[in-house]
């Protein structure tokens, strides 16, 4: 059973994943939240991830555009710009690096609980 | 696709609770202007209800928006309504103070009192045909009622926040 999620947790690594997923390909704000749950983030919710896009958008590091929809009015898709994409490898790069410290420290200290 | 009666209620109440929080936050109708167009490109989607269920509470959406700002704002609402409550005030002791000099001129059998305070003459006349008062204006009494305003709406904005510096760049 999965353990609840911290929200300050997710909170940090938030706009690292918006933006490699824009990577991935261009998306509106709805279905970002889609693709989120859809990658294991059900518990997320739509108000969580407008703020984080209006920052990086407010930041320089995603740009904008609207797309007539058929089924309604026109969506706002996003796409990282060069300054994201850069700030994704970096940020990738540093959330590598933290994840492996912490999983040695938290090796240490399950090895030592079980012994 | 037009969007129905009862989803535009909806949306704006939802809408309306989301711009009253967000008031502080830089050229907040610009958000909420986004925000309403989201909402009703989503509502296509999944429905308004559910697009509007998804935001969260209007508060905490507005409190997440001002989060990612990474500093504090100034809170001008709340400077300009502990201003005029400070503003009230004043001028309900001073109709008070008033009154409570008519009644007793009243009492005393009528007649004509004037007080001066901050330069101005305050007139008070109380007799068988007639009740009333008149003041005249001074720049003192501007000022003081300047003041009585200013001093509470720039302690309720945290006024000192506008020049807080803006964080430097953060990772992602």
């Amino acid at each position: 059973m999965d353990e609840p999620r911290d929200p300050q947790l997710l909170k940090g690594v938030l706009p690292m994943l918006v933006l490699a997923l824009l990577t991935e390909r261009e998306s509106y704000g709805y279905e970002l939240v889609t693709r989120l749950h859809e990658g294991g983030l059900d518990d997320l919710g739509a108000g969580t991830l407008y703020p984080v896009l209006n920052r990086l958008e407010r930041d320089g590091q995603i740009s904008s555009r609207l797309v007539a929809s058929t089924s309604g009015p026109a969506r706002k898709y996003y796409l990282p710009t060069d300054t994201g994409a850069q700030r994704l490898w970096s940020t990738a790069r540093a959330w590598q690096q933290l994840a492996g410290t912490v999983d040695a420290l938290l090796a240490r200290a399950t090895t030592k609980e079980s012994s | 696709m037009s969007t129905s009666l009862r989803d535009t209620l909806v949306r704006e109440r939802y809408l309306l609770r989301f711009s009253w929080a967000m008031q502080d936050y830089p050229r907040h109708k610009t958000v909420v202007r986004e925000l309403r167009r989201e909402l009703t490109a989503t509502a296509s989607e999944v429905g308004m209800r559910r697009a509007v269920t998804d935001l969260g509470h209007p508060r905490v959406l507005a409190d997440g928006h001002l989060g990612e700002l990474g500093r504090p704002v100034p809170r001008w609402t709340t400077g300009a309504v502990w201003g005029a409550l400070a503003l009230g005030a004043v001028v309900y002791l001073a109709m008070a103070y008033g009154f409570g000099t008519l009644d007793t001129l009243d009492q005393l059998g009528g007649g004509t009192v004037e007080r001066v305070f901050l330069g101005a003459t305050t007139t008070f006349t109380s007799d068988g045909d007639a009740i009333g008062m008149g003041t005249t204006l001074t720049w003192q009494a501007l000022v003081f009622s300047a003041a009585v305003f200013t001093v509470p709406f720039l302690l309720g904005a945290r006024v000192w926040r506008a020049w807080t510096p803006a964080p430097a760049a953060v990772l992602a």
